[in-house]
């Protein structure tokens, strides 16, 4: 099991702030020598984080208290230099948002160049309130997603002579990536997934598949995805292509991990406060999709217990650990919850972990990546790559 | 026209034609001069009561716009003028002429869209508080955003009638599609920029038919002021204001619209 560190790199004083966290939080409640103090702090964090045998995870939004991570690529860059062994991880650039696919093209082979290649980038749709700050047009989002995909992918990887492109969103005279990625022919490419259904094609394409605090939803999206990656490859899914996404409070006794999770539990408190008519413009999701969502109501969307009913908005951390959302107790206990949760979902070879979230302090940080690096990364060697392929002969 | 029984009633009488391969659905209704109603937003459904009036007099041909209720949405269909040039081909299909071309809001906009293309087989125009000409500039709007309005302020911007509060989960699966696939079509349509096409100032001049522009004095997305856009660039058009009406003027003021409507082809 690789493990990841990431954090969303809130500006925590704001969540005092009454109202929404993202869209329409006027930026004078950002003092920007907090900002600067704040950023610096995360950016240590990943550092610490590159000596204790982690990988790194950084993602981007904007207009939101809860990530001042703009740019991904602007992050790694800081990274690839700060850091030795840790695989740089983008998760991800929202490139339907971009403009301008051949610059994203362009950042990645820069930074991938940079990083002495440990790289790897994950192309997200994002979440949907991002087309209010990017402006660009929600209807046939997902058609324009594959066109930006497809456009960056040639452009990565082209080693022949330059080529000019004309697709319906994207035309260029002339592309030539300066520098070109180290790796070969592209960088480790992921994707992002919550539905067996849009996992289907990052099976197909070989790209390592990610589903973020989503429960036992995971299960139906490693399904779907090992489904069609035999389908595809004529060979099961590796595990090392399935990563799940998951927030670890450890400390040395139950209470202390317990308030560490408190104070992480402020990410899905303040990621949740967002206006009504941000989540869903019109549009972005397929008819069917919004009509199935006027017909379940806002409570279709949360995750779920484990007996079935929706996580309440004010879960106490316990629901949060038995819905597969937090892992949180000593490292024995962190340990067992991820052993139960591995299992649950069928595997995975990748933990994404907010080993920082909400308000938890650099003091509580370095202790929890620290401990956590000690004491619960060596044990999950004994989760992965344990050849899974029995459990998948029924789909052959 | 507020409920949604008489909304499915009214829609029993919508056929489905193919015009260029697009197959659209249609409503035609009563007798009399061809008169091309072109809807808002919020789908033909809500047209249905002045479509009744209007069709006392005139026949009424009443399209749901390609991508609304349940007319095809062509891939390559993307812009206004897309649309307007659509509606030149239905004129051919049925060759209509002498046409009396109505427009709401959004189809308002499609209308003047039409107008500046070819007038030929058209001989009146009424604007029922289009959009279509320039919402904002720099920092200043001047027509609601409804993209970023509170759900629950939409309706109370749209028009002045109380509308029906209606759950949505109830509703049949057929509606649900249609008003995803009308509020889909306007975001298509009207994201970016707003509800506007930056080039139709520079093309308005070109329409020539008598135009009666209307407006609701108490239209809260797009106020009286952003009717002056339209007087300014349309040298024929009279403005007409409905007291006690908002942009919906076929909600709010469905029977004065109709009047108004009536006598101007008799005035001329």
């Amino acid at each position: 099991m690789k493990v990841w560190q990431f954090s969303e790199q809130a500006y925590h004083p704001a969540f005092d702030v009454p109202g929404s966290m993202r869209v329409t939080l006027p930026s004078r409640h950002c003092d920007p020598a907090v900002a600067s103090t704040l950023l610096n702090r995360y950016l240590d964090e990943y550092m610490l984080a590159d000596e204790l045998g982690y990988n790194i995870m950084v993602n981007e939004h904007h207009a939101a208290a809860t990530c001042m991570s703009t740019s991904c690529m602007t992050t790694l860059a800081i990274l690839a230099r700060q850091t030795r062994n840790a695989r740089l991880l983008a998760l991800g650039i929202p490139i339907a948002n971009r403009s301008n696919p051949i610059r994203v093209a362009e950042e990645i082979a820069m930074v991938d160049v940079l990083s002495g290649g440990r790289l790897e980038v994950g192309m997200v749709k994002g979440a949907a309130y991002e087309v209010f700050m990017s402006n660009r047009q929600p209807a046939r989002f997902n058609e324009r997603f594959w066109e930006a995909h497809e456009l960056i992918v040639e452009a990565l990887r082209n080693t022949g002579d330059n080529f000019s492109w004309d697709s319906e969103s994207y035309q260029y005279r002339a592309i030539s990536l300066w520098p070109r990625p180290l790796q070969q022919p592209t960088p480790p490419i992921w994707m992002t997934s919550s539905s067996a259904f849009s996992s289907i094609e990052h099976a197909k394409y070989d790209y390592t598949c990610a589903t973020f605090l989503s429960g036992a939803v995971a299960r139906s999206v490693f399904d779907g995805y090992r489904k069609a990656y035999l389908e595809a490859h004529g060979r099961p899914a590796p595990d090392k292509r399935l990563a799940y996404l998951g927030v670890v409070a450890v400390a040395a006794d139950r209470k202390t991990a317990y308030e560490r999770a408190e104070h992480m539990k402020g990410y899905f408190t303040t990621a949740a406060r967002l206006d009504a008519q941000f989540r869903n413009p019109p549009g972005f999701n397929p008819v069917k999709a919004n009509v199935k969502m006027m017909q379940a109501g806002p409570n279709a969307v949360r995750p779920r217990l484990r007996n079935g009913a929706p996580l309440p908005s004010d879960a106490t951390i316990d629901q949060y650990i038995d819905a597969g959302l937090m892992f949180v107790g000593t490292p024995e206990e962190v340990f067992r919850q991820l052993e139960q949760f591995y299992s649950d979902v069928g595997g995975f070879g990748n933990l994404l972990m907010m080993g920082q979230a909400g308000t938890l302090s650099h003091e509580d940080t370095v202790d929890n990546l620290t401990l956590f690096a000690k004491q619960v990364m060596p044990r999950l060697e004994e989760l992965s790559m344990d050849a899974p392929e029995v459990r998948y002969e029924a789909f052959a | 026209m507020t409920t949604e029984a008489s909304a499915a009633d009214f829609l029993q009488a919508a056929k489905v034609v193919e015009i260029q391969g697009l197959k659209l659905e249609l409503v035609v209704k009563g007798q009399g001069a061809p008169l091309l109603l072109l809807h808002g937003m919020d789908g033909v459904e809500g047209c249905a009561r002045i479509i009744d009036l209007l069709a006392r007099d005139f026949t009424v041909y009443a399209p749901s716009h390609p991508g609304f209720g349940a007319s095809e949405l062509p891939r390559a269909f993307s812009t206004i003028d897309d649309l307007a040039y659509f509606y030149l081909d239905l004129l051919d299909h049925f060759d209509l002429q002498n046409v009396t071309v109505v427009g709401f809001s959004l189809g308002g906009w499609i209308a003047a869209e039409i107008l500046v293309k070819d007038a030929s087989r058209v001989s009146r125009l009424v604007l029922g508080a289009p959009l279509g000409l320039r919402t904002a500039e720099r920092r200043k709007s001047q027509v609601t955003d409804l993209f970023t309005l509170d759900p629950k302020e939409v309706d109370a911007t749209l028009q002045v009638t109380p509308a029906s509060k209606s759950n949505l989960a109830a509703l049949p699966e057929a509606v649900l599609e249609r008003i995803a696939r009308n509020a889909e079509a306007v975001t298509l349509f009207g994201w970016s920029p707003y509800l506007y096409n930056p080039k139709l100032h520079l093309r308005l001049h070109r329409i020539k038919a008598p135009t009666v522009l209307l407006w609701g004095e108490d239209d809260r997305l797009a106020p009286l002021d952003y009717a002056n856009s339209f007087v300014a660039k349309l040298k024929q058009a009279r403005l007409e204001t409905l007291p006690g009406c908002g942009h919906r003027i076929y909600v709010d003021s469905p029977d004065a619209a109709a009047a108004r409507i009536v006598s101007f082809r008799s005035a001329q």
